[in-house]
């Protein structure tokens, strides 16, 4: 694979996923911000469809609907904070898998 | 890393030159309020600087001597379950020493005391549900921490030299983690406890010439009994609470004294 295209698709053509690099301060608050979001809706979002639906308890005309969808929105929230925020790397910082100073010899 | 110096940027200047979507310039500009008003981060890296100090005898590492810095921090948050193995440990020891206040390793009564304590623990005992709750979960945890922990070793090539002695340790952890396991779900002393150590006392039994052996020892008999529970018991809350202990605070102090691999 051709080393360092940082655009949008690789040799084979497929689509690459976008790369931000910032600085390593904001790297640091990016991580910690967004993971707590992602954390907080994610949970949030179940604690919400759990009310909803009584904990799954309810048949479906019982259940409170605009709530559970409010619920299942506060986890699809926080699954999308949470993925957003893996563009972003530090300077420096090698990508997983296809990076091409990574070498398979044990270095 | 966080001993050096901090980058200086600002942070309006910077992004205008960057080329982002407005997503992305919502999503920063966010998280950069946030951190202004909640310095967490702050917080987070004199935890970080603490750590660095402490570990004065960390050699350096691979990827300090050939300068890496940062090309593997996807591997570094795998690094945390050798210390989530030892939570979970730490939790299964207190909520278990707890359980020890209400438990009675007696196949005597109807069907037995053992059984019949449990059934008191979680429906008449205040928090007896959660506490048994914890005690269970927290054994799960830590059996699958730690063979998580063990693919991290292995993936990471963290057993090469020089800790093949961790290694050979963590082998003896793994096995031990299971014979914890294993000695406590017999401690209930319903049908799957029962029928858990009929295999027991059965695999046992197949081992060529020191089969009849291993079963006196380990079971206290070929037949399922009050000493087969007795030891069950002992193993569990005396002998195996000692020595896994002590062999997890070697296999730690190893990591301290070598320092920790870096993958590579
Ligand atoms: C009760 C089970 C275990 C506990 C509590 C435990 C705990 C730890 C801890 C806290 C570390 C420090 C680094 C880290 O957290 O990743 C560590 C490192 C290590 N563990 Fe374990 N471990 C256990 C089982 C195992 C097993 C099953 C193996 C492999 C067979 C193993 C092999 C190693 C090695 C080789 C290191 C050194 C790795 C390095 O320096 O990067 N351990 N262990």
């Amino acid at each position: 694979m051709a080393p360092d295209t940082d655009d949008a698709t690789d040799s084979e053509g497929e689509t690459r996923a976008r790369e931000v690099e910032v600085p390593l301060r904001l790297y640091k608050v990016v991580t910690v911000f967004s993971t707590m979001f992602a954390v907080a809706f994610v949970v949030g979002g179940f604690i919400v469809l759990d009310t909803a639906t009584q904990r799954a308890s309810l048949s479906l005309s019982e259940l409170d609907l605009p709530l559970a969808v409010l619920g299942v929105g506060m986890i699809a929230a926080g699954a999308f904070v949470y993925a957003f925020s893996t563009r972003f790397r530090a300077e420096g910082m090698g990508k997983p898998k296809d990076d091409a100073d990574e070498h398979s010899d044990n270095g | 890393m966080s001993i050096e110096r901090k980058d200086d940027y600002d942070h309006g200047e910077w992004m205008r030159e960057k080329n982002l979507t407005p997503v992305e310039t919502t999503f920063l500009t966010a998280l950069i309020w946030m951190d202004k008003r909640f310095r967490i981060v702050d917080y987070l890296e004199i935890l970080e600087t603490l750590y660095y100090r402490v570990n004065l005898q960390m050699p350096k590492s691979h990827t300090e001597q050939y300068n890496l810095d940062n090309k593997f921090w996807y591997w570094y948050p795998l690094y945390a379950l050798g210390s989530f193995s030892t939570i979970a440990y730490v939790v299964a020891a207190v909520s278990g020493a707890l359980l020890g206040f209400y438990y009675a390793p007696a196949t005597t009564g109807d069907p037995s005391s053992a059984y019949n304590q449990l059934a008191f623990i979680m429906t008449d005992l205040n928090f007896g549900f959660m506490l048994r709750s914890l005690h269970r979960w927290s054994a799960q945890v830590m059996v699958a921490a730690v063979f998580l922990h063990m693919l991290r070793v292995y993936f990471t090539g963290a057993y090469k030299e020089p800790r093949e002695l961790n290694w050979i340790i963590g082998i003896i952890l793994i096995s031990l983690t299971m014979v914890f396991g294993y000695t406590g779900y017999l401690l209930p002393w319903d049908q799957l406890a029962f029928w858990a150590g009929q295999i027991g006392v059965e695999m046992s039994l197949s081992i060529p010439l020191a089969g009849e052996w291993v079963a006196q020892l380990v079971f206290g008999g070929f037949s399922l009994g009050q000493a087969t529970l007795q030891r069950m018991y002992i193993l569990h809350v005396f002998f195996l609470p000692f020595v896994v202990t002590t062999i997890i605070g070697v296999h730690i102090a190893i990591v301290w004294i070598q320092g920790i691999a870096e993958p590579h």
